[in-house]
């Protein structure tokens, strides 16, 4: 499970970090194709580059999680490392309630977009929605890494720590 | 709307309530505001969860935001191409033998990079990782150097190109052209403020100095950092002259970095491009996300019409332009301790422009009293980005540099405050490059 969570986070690395450097392309093409005669002035660039846009979002909001890199405010003094990790666990919980949400009613959303094309390339909408849901199922598993990690946290200190002294780390 | 089954009151007790009850446990903004959301939309029989998918998607299907990660990208490419180090050399050669000289050339440096890039947090990332060591390694105080870094970036907004213009001409419908040119001036004074401060301190703490640059140095400097210094004149030019939208200039910024970095530099390979684009990715994701959750709840405040409620009361206040000015500049510095620029527009910015406009305001003043304020809340705690990222950098928590960075502040505020009492001050630049933008 750990491997395969790691290979899923490379890859969602791998393709975040591709459609920030093919988002640059339809831009681009569309400067050209107002100046200059070589490629025809294709509307469907403006598209392409909103869609990849979203789905640029979504991959950078999930890999954010397994990160701990969304922006959180921190009004609390320095705590302990197991004060911490109690009060990641409570924070997380309410973002796995966001990501059951995102799941059960991204699902509706899905299906909605089944009905819906695209103004310009006439793409069924679902290939853009299904991000949504995929960002649930995928908090849901980063978060669940977190958790363990922290419950061990927790935990750790039920273990005497006499049970530690003298006995060398690793 | 009529009808709704909370009253507004009501509605903004749960949303304001939950939100900052989630902000303390910490939950991240982006989830917070989100979340705030859901006892609402289960409540009114009217609304439900969907309109969550509805609004963030039509947030994030926006060709405007796309400026977002080009103008990040444009900082990455920067970075790792070697531009950056050229215009540390040239602010070197002109600053160098001014008392406090590394954290002067820090401020220069903001300068230079707030031309090229419009991100601040970009700045206050790579300039953080250049400054804060070195500065602290020739016996800077190590707080000063975290304030001082946090506090330049924070002119990557205000001197154009910048993400807050592109997003605030879109969102209220003012020509980025002016707000790009009305940012130079504001920019240039809040620079000069910060010098003034460093040099005070530099003075006090007896900090040091280099010896000046020769005449040969400073012209050498200056011919191979020429390339680089041109890019605000494509960005801003190539609107002005209409040959790319605000989103395609920050596209046409981009390229040319990379033109740049691969070409005349020659210091970048495919693995650092990568990594460019990674890091790119990452953050302006993580702070796009936002302005998606953020809109929802933009969203549910109006539908409440709960701002509506909040401004009567200022209404009947009769606080004439400058109390206005004040009072838009107050709301905005409150709110950027607590939310990130970007939705803070989204939601702020649309509430406000009545109240501006009431006052005959100029719209263009009312953006840069509006972005000046959000700038600074860039580094106001609890939520202050360039701050959080400056301290990051240096590994201590936020509270560490406080002092300093408030110290440092309150020069930028006066700036401020003459920005409102003389409102002309930011329209000059465009009335006289292009008096038709301001009509």
């Amino acid at each position: 499970m750990k491997t395969f969570i790691a290979g899923y986070y490379r890859l969602l690395d791998w393709l975040l970090a591709a459609s920030v450097g093919i988002l640059v392309v339809p831009v681009t093409l569309q400067i050209i194709a107002r100046f200059t005669q070589w490629i025809p002035h294709w509307i469907w660039t403006e598209e392409m580059a909103r869609f990849l846009f979203i789905w640029m979002v979504m991959l950078g909001a999930m890999v954010g999680i397994r990160d701990a890199s969304h922006f959180e405010v921190d009004v609390w003094p320095e705590l302990k490392p197991r004060a911490n990790a109690l009060l990641r666990i409570v924070s997380n919980v309410f973002v796995l309630v966001f990501a059951l949400v995102f799941i059960w009613y991204g699902v509706k959303f899905v299906q909605f977009g089944w009905e819906q094309t695209s103004e310009l390339a006439e793409m069924p909408m679902t290939w853009i929605f299904v991000s949504w849901p995929l960002a649930g199922l995928t908090w849901v598993l980063f978060l669940g890494e977190w958790f363990i990690k922290d419950l061990r946290l927790v935990f750790a200190d039920r273990v005497s720590p006499l049970t530690n002294i003298g006995k060398p780390r690793l | 709307m009529s009808g709704a089954t909370l009253a507004p009151g009501i509605a903004a007790l749960w949303l304001f309530g939950t939100f900052f009850a989630l902000l303390v446990l910490r939950v991240p903004v982006a989830f917070s505001l989100g979340l705030a959301c859901l006892p609402v939309l289960f409540i009114e029989p009217r609304l439900s969860p969907m309109v969550v998918f509805n609004t963030t998607f039509k947030a994030y299907n926006s060709f405007i935001l796309l400026a977002v990660p080009f103008f990040l990208l444009t900082a990455n490419l920067m970075n790792v191409g070697g531009i950056t180090d050229r215009l540390v050399r040239l602010s070197r050669a002109m600053v160098g033998n001014f008392p406090g000289a590394l954290a002067q050339i820090n401020v220069l440096l903001s300068v230079f990079f707030a031309g090229i890039s419009g991100s601040s947090t970009a700045d206050a990332a790579s300039q953080g990782k250049i400054f804060i060591e070195a500065q602290v390694k020739e016996g800077y105080d190590l707080s000063f150097s975290i304030a001082i870094t946090a506090v330049s970036a924070v002119l990557a907004v205000i001197i154009p190109p910048s993400i807050l213009m592109i997003v605030w001409g879109g969102v209220l419908s003012v020509s980025i052209g002016a707000l790009y040119l009305a940012g130079v001036i504001p920019g240039l004074l809040i620079a000069l403020a910060q010098m003034a401060t460093v040099h005070v301190y530099a003075k006090i703490r007896k900090y040091p100095t280099y010896p000046a640059a020769t005449f040969k140095e400073f012209v050498m400097d200056g011919l191979v950092s020429i390339p680089a210094l041109f890019t605000p004149f494509i960005v801003v030019g190539g609107i002005l002259l209409g040959w790319f939208t605000a989103t395609e200039s920050a596209a046409a910024a981009v390229l040319y970095a990379a033109v740049l970095s691969i070409f005349f530099y020659r210091e970048m390979d495919r693995h650092h491009l990568w990594t460019a684009f990674l890091e790119t990715g990452k953050l302006s994701a993580v702070a796009l996300f936002c302005v998606g959750t953020a809109s929802v709840f933009g969203w549910l405040l109006a539908y409440y019409q709960i701002p509506r409620a909040l401004l009567e009361n200022v209404t009947a206040w009769h606080l004439g332009l400058i109390g206005v000015g004040f009072f838009i500049a107050f709301v905005f510095l409150v709110v950027g301790c607590f939310l990130d620029a970007i939705p803070a527009i989204i939601i702020v910015g649309t509430t406000l422009q009545p109240l501006a406009a009431s006052v005959n305001m100029h719209p263009v003043s009312f953006a840069i009293i509006g972005i000046v304020s959000l700038a600074f809340g860039l580094v106001t705690p609890p939520y202050g980005l360039c701050l959080m990222i400056s301290c990051a950098i240096a590994k201590v928590r936020l509270r560490y540099a406080l002092k300093d960075t408030m110290i440092m502040l309150v020069p930028m505020l006066l700036v401020l405050a003459m920005l409102i009492i003389w409102p002309e001050i930011p329209l000059l630049l465009p009335g006289w490059v292009r008096p038709e933008f301001l009509k």
